[in-house]
Formats: structure tokens, sequence, C-alpha cells
């Protein structure tokens, strides 16, 4: 009984039903919306985003932020290109792709916890450092033509599934048990809720950071391989603004920006939210600038309605 | 007609019935003495007074008419002036900007100086510190002074009321003498005051009335005149104290935890020792470097020089997980801030520190059902009140708060368990609760150390005592030199000796 009350009262629930009453909403106003076709591809869409915001929601819950996704995603997508170009195998390619997401991590989270930079600001210096060097290395211009074996991470299918889609929920369920079963899990929500506290009960603060920037930067790079491969094409300008995206979609599903709390399946929520959004939009002929003012605005109501909902309890 | 007076002043917080129905009333030219125990209301009936808190329910009169305050300043404006315990002075502004800050009189854009300082002076001279150059810096004044400068400004709003919340916390005799006459000065005046202080040889100096306050009420208001130490203190411990306090004859075994010539930025060759079945308790006031002690023991203060040996090993720690997995647990004060997982169960807060050392986990996976079970142990064992283990300890009163941070620092299972203040703001029933267990660890050979500010509960429970002042151990007690008049000796002495 009371399983089932926290389970109505929880804010991935109340998004859900939220995501549903778009989704009707939709559906009434164009046929298009629930063919299988259009809703494999709402999938299709939102894996990559998806991606990503796995990454963010582990950032957030340690009271973070991650500016740098959209960049770093950018960034990802050229290297690769250019080392395929250069003849180097797939295999290698997608190891070097790994490390370069470990080490923007890495990076991160030094300069957060040795020097004592705030992630707002060392995140942001990333976004616009990562977008330069996507353009320097690119010349500006977008790079085509690369091997089928490396495509299929983004284009290939599994029966009428694709392979993007099945990373992404793969990535998901991987993240979701992390975070959920495992020790390292619960202290990412402890630094997150309480850092003084966590680091007196004994957890290693610094570390949970480490990890949390690490993830984030890998997610990027898995994003940026499978956002390459479905273009078939690595664009300077690929991936602009998913880091609000991603921030918008941790929150809706949510979390809170000051940290300790959030899930993983709340975020895919959030993700679809946004993804199902674009999509109807879409086919109901919306105007783009129309578009980004009615996203807004869902984003706004949808936090808006959390917050009254925790003020409440609080008060 | 009381020149201001409460009526039923209730205030709760979730959770927490900070004051209940709480009738107080000062008069005209009177200082009325308020005490009781940490926890007892006493800084929410303050704050409430100084506009900080508004109260649940129930009414405050200032000179027979109902006041409301949304602020600080609506207070201040009314007549209401309050000095709280840590000073708010600006150290690198003069004493005349400090009293009139936000108030400086102007020329025009500019500051009017000369009118600035004559007013000040005139403000100094009102409390009897002529002496006092209003052009100085108050980083440069003495603890002593700020202290008297702070109530400058208090009285230059035009104050009726003037309330002290423990003005003399960090002040030197000679200090607390001249505060004494500021006092006086005022009282001759006809201000009200209300004196806030743990320190009961100061309610008989000063008071003309007490009023006790115990768990959020009202238990006694008795002229001074006419009570003694004793009284008051029976009024606000609620019964004899000799049931409260579970000290039991110390059955000391070996040496478990001991430093030598322990130093850092702010402790100064620190040597103590704690040995099992040994209650150690130590004192200090506010920033004598207990809590450094403690921290820097366990690793959570870095870099330290000097030695720390346990079971005769010497060890050093880089990081509370290390000293945990030696079976040394901190316990900190700060339950909110430091301790506990706010928005988060009663058992996932247990179990934190236990899971940190491997306890109730299988490759890197915690076993929810133990660690449960193990919660629900706990919370029998220390008589915890919470609706179930799933409950988010926010809601928890302060002395379940405080039994959950017991729990999380005892399933670690540890042999040296340092206890910050464990009874800092709880009830006298979950004191006493905390003190048996004391004793009870103490019985099974576990070395418990606890830090407390009060006088009465460290001499009802320690075996051995060290008292902290500056950053140094100023002296060892045992048994029956542990009294309140040798306790406060040590913490003094150094104070006065190191002020030049």
């Amino acid at each position: 009984m009371t399983r089932l009350r926290s389970l109505l009262q929880s804010s991935e629930f109340v998004v859900f039903l939220g995501l549903l009453a778009i989704a009707a909403f939709f559906a009434a106003n164009s046929p298009v919306f629930l063919t299988r076709f259009n809703l494999l591809n709402i999938l299709l869409q939102s894996s990559i985003q998806g991606i990503v915001a796995i990454g963010m929601t582990f950032v957030i819950l340690t009271a973070g932020i991650d500016l740098s996704v959209g960049s770093v995603v950018a960034l990802s997508g050229v290297i690769m290109a250019l080392l395929l170009h250069a003849g180097v195998p797939v295999w290698a390619v997608l190891l070097l792709n790994l490390v370069f997401g470990v080490l923007v991590g890495v990076f991160h989270a030094f300069s957060i916890t040795k020097i004592g930079m705030a992630p707002f600001i060392v995140t942001l210096a990333t976004m616009a450092m990562a977008r330069g060097l996507t353009m320097v290395l690119s010349d500006g211009k977008t790079i085509f033509n690369f091997p089928a074996s490396f495509e299929y991470f983004g284009a290939g299918q599994i029966g009428p599934i694709s392979v993007a889609v099945v990373i992404f929920l793969a990535y998901a369920l991987l993240a979701e048990l992390l975070l959920r079963g495992t020790v390292l899990g619960r202290n990412i929500y402890a630094v997150g809720s309480n850092p003084k506290a966590a680091a007196l009960s004994g957890i290693y603060t610094n570390r949970v950071l480490y990890f949390v920037y690490i993830v984030s930067g890998i997610s990027c790079a898995l994003a940026g391989l499978v956002l390459t491969g479905r273009l078939d094409a690595a664009m300077p300008t690929a991936a602009m603004g998913y880091e609000l995206d991603a921030i918008a979609a941790v929150i809706i599903g949510g979390a809170s920006l000051m940290g300790g709390k959030g899930t993983i399946l709340g975020t895919i929520i959030g993700v679809l939210l946004i993804g199902v959004i674009n999509n109807g939009m879409n086919l109901m002929n919306v105007p783009p600038f129309w578009q980004s003012f009615l996203k807004g605005a869902v984003i706004f109501l949808a936090v808006m309605i959390d917050s009254l909902k925790n003020r409440q309890r609080e008060g | 007609m009381p020149l201001l007076e409460t009526r039923e002043l209730t205030k709760t917080f979730p959770g927490v019935l900070a004051l209940d129905r709480v009738s107080l009333t000062v008069n005209a030219g009177e200082v009325l003495g308020l005490v009781g125990e940490n926890g007892a209301g006493k800084s929410t009936l303050i704050k409430i007074l100084g506009g900080v808190y508004a109260p649940t329910a129930g009414e405050i009169r200032l000179l027979g008419r109902p006041v409301r305050f949304a602020a600080p300043k609506e207070a201040l404006d009314a007549g209401i002036a309050v000095v709280y315990q840590e000073l708010s002075l600006i150290p690198h502004l003069s004493v005349a900007e400090n009293v009139f800050i936000n108030r400086l009189p102007r020329r025009g854009a500019l500051v009017d100086w000369r009118r600035l300082h004559r007013m000040t002076r005139a403000v100094l001279e009102e409390i009897g510190l002529e002496g006092v150059d209003p052009r100085t810096r108050v980083g440069e004044l003495p603890i002593g002074v700020r202290q008297s400068v702070e109530i400058a400004r208090a009285i230059s709003y035009r104050a009726r009321v003037l309330l002290l919340d423990e003005p003399t916390s960090s002040l030197t005799e000679p200090e607390i003498e001249n505060l004494f006459a500021v006092i006086r000065r005022l009282k001759a005046q006809g201000i009200g005051v209300i004196y806030v202080s743990h320190h009961l040889e100061e309610i008989f100096d000063i008071t003309d009335r007490v009023h006790v306050l115990r768990d959020g009420r009202t238990v006694a208001v008795m002229p001074t005149a006419e009570t003694d130490e004793h009284a008051i203190v029976a009024k606000m411990v609620g019964r004899d104290l000799s049931q409260v306090y579970a000290r039991q004859t110390a059955h000391p075994g070996g040496v478990a935890l001991e430093t030598r010539g322990l130093s850092d930025s702010f402790l100064k060759d620190v040597s103590v020792r704690f040995r099992r079945g040994e209650v150690v308790g130590i004192y200090g006031l506010l920033g004598s470097g207990r809590t450094e002690l403690l921290k820097a023991i366990i690793g959570a203060r870095r870099p330290v020089r000097g030695e720390v040996r346990l079971f005769g090993r010497p060890v050093r720690f880089r990081h509370p997980r290390e000293a945990a997995r030696a079976g040394v647990v901190y316990s900190s004060e700060d339950r909110k801030g430091e301790n506990l997982f706010f928005g988060v169960p009663v058992w996932k807060n247990a179990t934190y520190q236990a899971i940190q050392v491997g306890r109730f986990v299988r490759y890197g996976v915690p076993q929810v059902s133990a660690e449960r079970r193990a919660a629900v142990r706990y919370a029998e064992r220390l008589n915890l009140k919470a609706p179930s283990i799933d409950a988010d300890v926010y809601y928890l009163s302060g002395g379940n708060q405080q039994k959950v941070c017991l729990a999380k620092a005892l399933l670690v299972e540890p042999e040296v368990i340092l206890l910050d203040e464990p009874t800092r703001g709880i009830d006298v029933g979950a004191k006493t609760e905390i003190y048996q267990l004391m004793a009870e660890l103490a019985a099974q050979g576990k070395a418990v150390v606890f830090v407390s500010s009060e006088l009465p509960e460290l001499i009802g429970n320690a075996h051995r005592v060290y008292t902290m002042a500056r950053g140094r151990v100023t002296a060892e007690l045992v048994g029956d030199a542990i009294t309140e008049e040798n306790v406060l000796k040590y913490c003094l002495e150094v104070e006065e000796a190191e002020t030049p």
C-alpha cells in the first residue's frame, strides 16, 4: 500500500502522466503520430539526447553541472572522422574516442576538486574550447564518408530496432543498476546531498566527483559515435544546444540541481517528453520559432509542478 | 505595565515543538535572566523577539501594544535590539561606521564624517566607553570592547529592550566586569534587559529575576534574590541529577588511542589518551579546539604533525575512511551540516558509514535486507522514536536524529568512539538514554570520548576530563577533581594568561 502510494507520489510518475497527456494530444491531432514508424523514430531521435542526459544525471546528482556536453559530442565526432580518414582502424578509433571522453572528464574533475573551480565555470570554458577546437580541426567543414562497420553504431538495425536505441537502453539500464544497486551509486547521492557528511562518513568525495565527470565525458563520446554514424557525417556545428536539452530532461525527470535527488528512469521519461514535443510539433507544422517557445513553456511547467509539490511537502 | 511581554508564545519547526506557550515579562529598568539547557528554547525565543522568526502562535506586546515583526529591522525600529553570541561587526570598518552602518549621516552625496563621529561619541559615552575613538578600526579592538561596540550600536537605535545572548562566552573576567557596568548603566536609564547565559554566577551577579525554560516550556520564574544555584539547576534539568547521569565505576583497560604532540594550524601540542572501558570528556569553550582535535585524529583535518597511536601502533589516517576501517569513528555535532543526509530514510543514514568499510556489502553491492535488519536492531536498542526506518530523518526530533547519528557510528563496530556534543539541542529524556549508552559501551570495553559544553553532564558522566583552550589541552582531571570550579578554572586561566 505504502509502496503504491510512494510510486504515485514520485516525480517520475507525475512526469510520466504528463508525457502520456502530451502524447495523447498529438495522437488526437496528427494521424501519423501513433504509427509504429513514427514512434520508433521518436525513440531513435531521443537516443542520442538520452545518452548525453544519462551522463548529465550523474553530474547533477552531485550538485554539479556539465555545460560542455554538446561541444564535446561534436568534437568527439570530428576527432573520429579525422582518425578514420587518416586510415586508423575502426576498433582503434572507438578506443581513442573512449579515451577522449575519459580525458574530458578528468580535466573537469581535476579543475573542480584540485583547483577548486566551480563546475559551471569550468564546463562553460570547455564548452567554448571544445567547440572552437571542433572548428579548427574540421576547418569549419563537414566531414563525410566512413566505413560501414563504423556507421553501424548509428545507422545499423537489429530487427526492427535501431542499434542506437539498443545502445541507449542498455546504457540506461547499466546506469540505473549502478546508481541504485552499488555502494558507488549510493555514494554519488550522498556527495550531492551533503558533501561534508559524506566525507566524514568515509566517502572519498573527490573520487566520486572524478567518476561522475568521467561518466559524462564517456557519455558524450558515446553520443558522438552514434550521432556521427547515423548522419554519416561529422559536422562542426553538430549537437548545438544539447547541454540545455539534457539539463532540462534531467530536471523534468525529478532531479534537483542542488544534488542528491534524481533517477535515470526520471531522466529517460524527461528525454522522451522533450522528444515527443519536438516530434509532435513538427508533425503539426508548428513554425520553428514557436516550437522553441512551446518547448520552453513545457519545461517551465514540468519543473514548476515539481517545485510546488516539494514546497507543499516541506511547508 | 510591563515593558515587554510575551503571551503564550509558541513556535514549531517540522517535527519539533521549540517553544510551548511561553509567557514572559520584562519591566523597565529590570534585568531578566533567561536560563535553560541547550535546546530548551532560549535561542528560539530570542530570535522571535528579534524578528528573525515569526511565532507559530501567541503574541508579543511592547508597552501593552501587540506588535508583529516581519524582519529584524522591524524589531529594531520598535525598540528591541539583540546582541547575538556571534558578533556581527565588520572588522575593517571603523567603530563609527559599524555603529551607524546603513544610517550614515550625509551631507549631499557624501558621508558627514564630523557629525558621524560626534553622534558615535555620544552613544559611546552613554555606555561608559569614552575612551574609545570612533575612528578606530573594529578589528584592532579587543574582543571585550567589540562586544560593547555592538551594544552601542543596539542602543543607538534608541532600544527600550536589549537582548544579550550569551554575551560573555568569549570575554575575560575584567571584560565581564565592564560589561556588567554597562548593563547597570542601561538599567538606570530604564532600559529592560534580557540576559541569556549558561553561567549561573553571572545570573546571580546581574539579574533581578530568573526565567527558566525546559524543553520549550516555562518551568519557573523567580526573583534572583530568593533562589540559589541548586534550585535553578534542578528546574533546568527537571529531575535529580543522580538519576540523569550514568557514570559508573571505571574499569579502564589498556590505552586504545593516544596522541603525542598533535599539532596543526590550530592545535598546539595536544597529547591525550583514551583507554578501553572509560568515558572521557573533553570540555572547552567554542573555538577551544575540541572539534579540531577529534577531526585531526580521524584524518578529516590535514596536515597534522605529531603522532597518533592506536593500540600502541603508530597510525596516520589520511581520510575518515581509514580511521573507520581501523575502528575509530567520529560523530559530528552538526547533525544537519556534517552528519546526516536529510531527505534520506533512517535506515540508509544508519548504514552509510558501515557500507564504506565493507559491512553489509558483497561485491560492491549493499545487501539491503541485511542493512534494514541492522537498522531495526539499532532503532530498538536506542529506543528510536520514528514512524518507521523508512522515515526521512529530516522529520525526526533532534533527539531522535542524534540517535540515528549514534547508530550510524556504532554500525561500523568501532573500538574508539569520538562523539562531538552528542547531546546538543536534544531533550532531557534522550540525553539520559545517550548517557546510559556511553556507559554501556565503555562497560563493553570500548573507548568512549565525548565533547560537551555542559558542565553538569560532563561531571556526571566522565571518568576523566580534558579541558581545552585555544588549541591546547590545559588540564586533565580525574574522578573527584572533576568539579565545576576546576573545569572552568582551567578553561579560563589560559585565556587570561594569554590576553595581553
